[in-house]
């Protein structure tokens, strides 16, 4: 065969091969969107469920939203203090290369030994029992690498010249931090904070050991409450669902988590822009 | 100078502030720790719930037969499940995946790999239950359908595990096949090779480590993944070794997950529990170290 | 008393392993403008950034005293804050803060204290200080990206004199900037030098020529010469100090 005829075989089969992940994203997206679309409609984005396979998911939907709520008020502070002291502050000596090192552990802890460290050290040994603050928390631990991560190279990305020009008009560090540094690198933190909870609002593992059994119908009530939770309800519904109706309210479910993920990288994404813009006016 | 003279110059108010910047610096410092305290809390606490059942030593590392309510906690099938699963659904990401990476990063003009990047990104994004529901009612079925068994099989498990980690090893194969110096493909075509005799005799070795890295990272992906794996391999009550891909099984993951509601605390089923994800742990903390070290041996060769 | 003096200041880098100014004994005086001239690398931007503490920020270490107002600003008990918010600098790339021309000029005023009331009269004041009042004057909400080289820097000076400096350092202010750039701020310089101490580094010997009321020579981390810029220029004591501003080698 002509070595011109077997190139182009070759890059054909390639492209191919590469349009198999769009179309199985493409399968994937359709499919959910066709047999979920049936089971959205008012009621069932604004009820409670019912005898657990009928009714709304609204419990759900709130519960997931408290559970970020609480990840993101853990992972954001700690995740932000940790890059600044990193970017900011480490000199270059063991701990510093330690701290980084562990970061990197955390994030390459399965999602599923987070949910088992949360259930033994939350649920048990602190005794905060299965409940929105165990969940909140253990999710927090889960995704805090992605925070310190991504605001770190956003604060690594703002220019030094900024930093000296600042210094030399007598501010001081911290300062200068607050007021040039990280406003620069705000948009690369919202960026980061994110990906953490796109990660988070899907997680099912987790909040599966921590927060809630999935069989929850009411609304979050407290921190120290079980709660009810989008992923864990859609497993539920998936796995014990009886009525021919559960596996259409499962892919409803999944609709409204895809669309609540959606929701918040628009969300983000137009603060992003807005800031932008703003750091041109004044006053 | 007029209002410039009303800018404040109280010495009490300098020594104030530097204690405030020492006093946020050590603030900043102890924030930076949380992630080690995290990590090494992390190990203790599953270490201690998980030790009574390692302590159980060959019974527990060899045994053949996990049957809690018998006492029996045997891990091999369960190890041995997951480890078909993973290695399984990781050559089908590498399948698909490297070339995918080839063609994108050396190929594909520009309007196609705007359409085909952001869609491996979303990929990522669809929540792990999702794509098992899916897996569930789609893939299930079709294998039930039309190969045979009851559909809830390692195949399944595969081909969904497959399109979870193909993401990851095509954006970081794509990536290390971009990083490949153009000279050495430009000495390469100016020679008179074809593109793709370049691709497979230049590109491809210098960017091996990469691929490589991108791989056992994939690995360690499919073999931490829980939910969606645990939709669509069927768990049967006893798991016992697979003899064929039709074969309904049991990994790490999905074991802890079925069995945590139905364990008590404190007995050695909960143990058990704790160990298999020690068991987990390791593992994939050992895939990722031999990705570390993949990668830290090839920048030692390229620099 | 000068308004600068230092003795016997040297300043080490890399841990020790460069010495990058040695036994520099030098002294500048108020209301004046001194360029620091010399080949490159020999220490000039190092002498001037000794002289508000800069060379810190890059680990180094500085040994001798620099007297301002009479004052070693390198003892232990004086606060680089103050010495900083006392002694300005203009570097040599234009450095805005991504932010607009009033931010950008407010900004200094606003963390020491500056209440906002009185906050557009000391950015209008700075800013025709700094001639670019006219010029920005509508435009005030603008990204200070947006201008130009040769405005970004003038913004710079007049965000350095915002904070009510006594002294201005520029470390080659105009060598990334055009010729009619360069001529309005060696323009601006005659004027600010009335009301403030002016220190410059330059490259290029015309400008200093120009400009200066004194120059000083720097070679290889000495200071070789200083005095009147006339005489610098016509009748050198050091031969090394004419073969430079010949042109001998640069």
């Amino acid at each position: 065969m002509r070595i011109e005829t077997e190139e182009k075989l070759v890059t054909a089969g390639l492209s191919a091969t590469a349009l198999i992940s769009v179309i199985v994203l493409f399968i994937v997206v359709l499919y959910i969107l066709l047999n979920g679309i049936g089971a959205i409609n008012p009621e069932f984005l604004l009820e409670a469920p019912y005898r657990f396979e009928y009714g709304g998911i609204f419990p759900q939907i709130i519960g997931s939203l408290c559970l970020i709520g609480v990840c993101m008020l853990f992972a954001i502070p700690l995740g932000l203090a940790s890059a600044i002291y990193l970017a900011e502050y480490a000199p270059d000596n063991r701990i510093t290369s330690s701290v980084r090192f562990f970061v990197e552990c955390l994030a390459g802890v399965p999602s599923i030994v987070i949910g088992l460290f949360g259930l033994a050290f939350l649920v048990y040994y602190l005794g905060i029992g299965v409940s929105m603050l165990s969940g909140g928390l253990a999710l927090g631990f889960m995704i805090l690498p992605w925070t310190v991560r991504a605001s770190e190279e956003a604060i690594k990305t703002v220019p030094q010249a900024y930093r000296e020009a600042s210094l030399a008009l007598g501010v001081t560090k911290w300062k200068t931090i607050r007021h040039v540094v990280l406003k620069s690198a705000y948009p690369g933190i919202i960026t980061g904070v994110l990906l953490g909870m796109g990660k988070a609002i899907g997680e099912t593992a987790v909040v599966l050991l921590t927060a809630g059994s999935g069989l929850e119908s009411f609304l979050p009530r407290s921190l120290r409450d079980p709660v009810a939770s989008l992923p864990v309800y859609v497993y539920m519904l998936a796995t014990q669902g009886h009525t021919p109706d559960a596996l259409s309210r499962a892919f409803g479910a999944s609709l409204v988590l895809i669309a609540i993920f959606l929701a918040i990288s628009v969300v983000a994404l137009l603060l992003r822009n807005r800031y932008v813009k703003k750091m041109g006016r004044g006053r | 100078m007029g209002a410039q003279e009303q800018i404040p110059r109280s010495r009490f108010m300098t020594l104030n502030e530097s204690a405030l910047e020492w006093l946020i610096e050590k603030v900043l410092f102890a924030c930076a720790l949380s992630s080690i305290l995290i990590v090494l809390f992390i190990i203790i606490f599953i270490l201690k719930e998980g030790f009574p059942a390692l302590a159980l030593g060959t019974e527990f590392f060899f045994g053949m037969t996990w049957w809690p309510s018998r006492g029996l906690f045997g891990i091999v099938p369960t190890v041995v499940s997951t480890f078909i699963v993973g290695i399984g659904a990781l050559g089908i990401a590498a399948l698909v995946g490297i070339p995918t990476a080839i063609y994108l990063a050396e190929f594909a003009p520009e309007w196609m790999r705007n359409i085909i990047k952001p869609s491996v990104e979303m990929l990522v994004g669809i929540p792990s239950i999702v794509l098992g529901l899916f897996g569930l009612m789609v893939l299930v079925v079709a294998i039930r359908d039309n190969i045979g068994g009851y559909g809830e099989c390692i195949l399944a498990g595969w081909l969904i595990l497959a399109v979870m980690t193909l993401p990851h090893v095509i954006s970081i194969s794509e990536d290390s096949i971009r990083a490949v110096p153009k000279t050495y493909k430009e000495a390469s075509l100016g020679l008179g090779a074809t593109p793709l005799q370049t691709i497979r005799k230049v590109i491809l070795p210098y960017a091996k480590s990469g691929i490589l890295a991108s791989l056992m990272l994939g690995m360690g992906n499919a073999i931490g993944e829980t939910m969606a794996v645990l939709m669509v391999i069927g768990n049967p009550n006893i798991p016992g070794i697979p003899t064929s891909v039709l074969d309904s099984v049991r990994v790490l993951t999905s074991t802890i997950v079925i069995e945590h509601a139905y364990v008590d605390w404190g007995s050695m089923h909960q143990h058990a529990l704790f160990a298999l994800g020690i068991v987990l742990f390791f593992v994939v903390a050992t895939l990722n170290v031999i990705t570390t070290a993949i990668i830290r041996k090839s920048m030692r060769k390229t620099t | 008393m000068s308004k600068i003096e230092t003795v016997d200041l040297n300043v080490y880098y890399r841990n020790g392993s460069v010495h990058g100014l040695k036994n520099v004994h030098m002294k500048i005086d108020a209301n004046k403008i001194t360029a620091l001239i010399g080949p490159s690398g020999c220490g000039k931007t190092t002498f001037l950034r000794a002289l508000n503490r800069m060379n810190e920020l890059k680990g180094a270490r500085t040994t001798g005293k620099v007297l301002i107002d009479g004052r070693n600003i390198y003892d232990p008990k004086e606060d680089v804050i103050q010495l900083r918010k006392k002694v300005g600098m203009v570097f040599q790339q234009p450095n805005p803060f991504p932010m607009s021309i009033y931010d950008n000029i407010a900004y200094g005023p606003r963390i020491h204290g500056q209440k906002n009331r009185h906050m557009d009269s000391v950015v209008e004041e700075s800013l025709k200080k700094a001639a670019l009042w006219d010029e920005v004057a509508d435009r005030l909400d603008e990204n200070a990206l947006g201008f130009s080289g040769g405005q970004q820097q003038r913004l710079c000076i007049a965000r350095a004199l915002a904070v009510n400096p006594e002294i201005i350092l520029l470390d080659e202010p105009c060598s990334a900037l055009d010729p009619i750039s360069t001529a309005r701020i060696e323009e601006l310089l005659q004027e600010l030098k009335r009301e403030y101490t002016i220190v410059i580094v330059t490259h290029n010997m015309q400008q200093a020529a120009r400009v200066s009321d004194y120059t000083a020579f720097f070679y290889m981390g000495e200071l070789l010469e200083c005095g009147k810029t006339s005489r610098i220029f016509e009748r050198p004591d050091d031969k090394r100090t004419e073969d430079y501003i010949t042109g001998r080698y640069g």
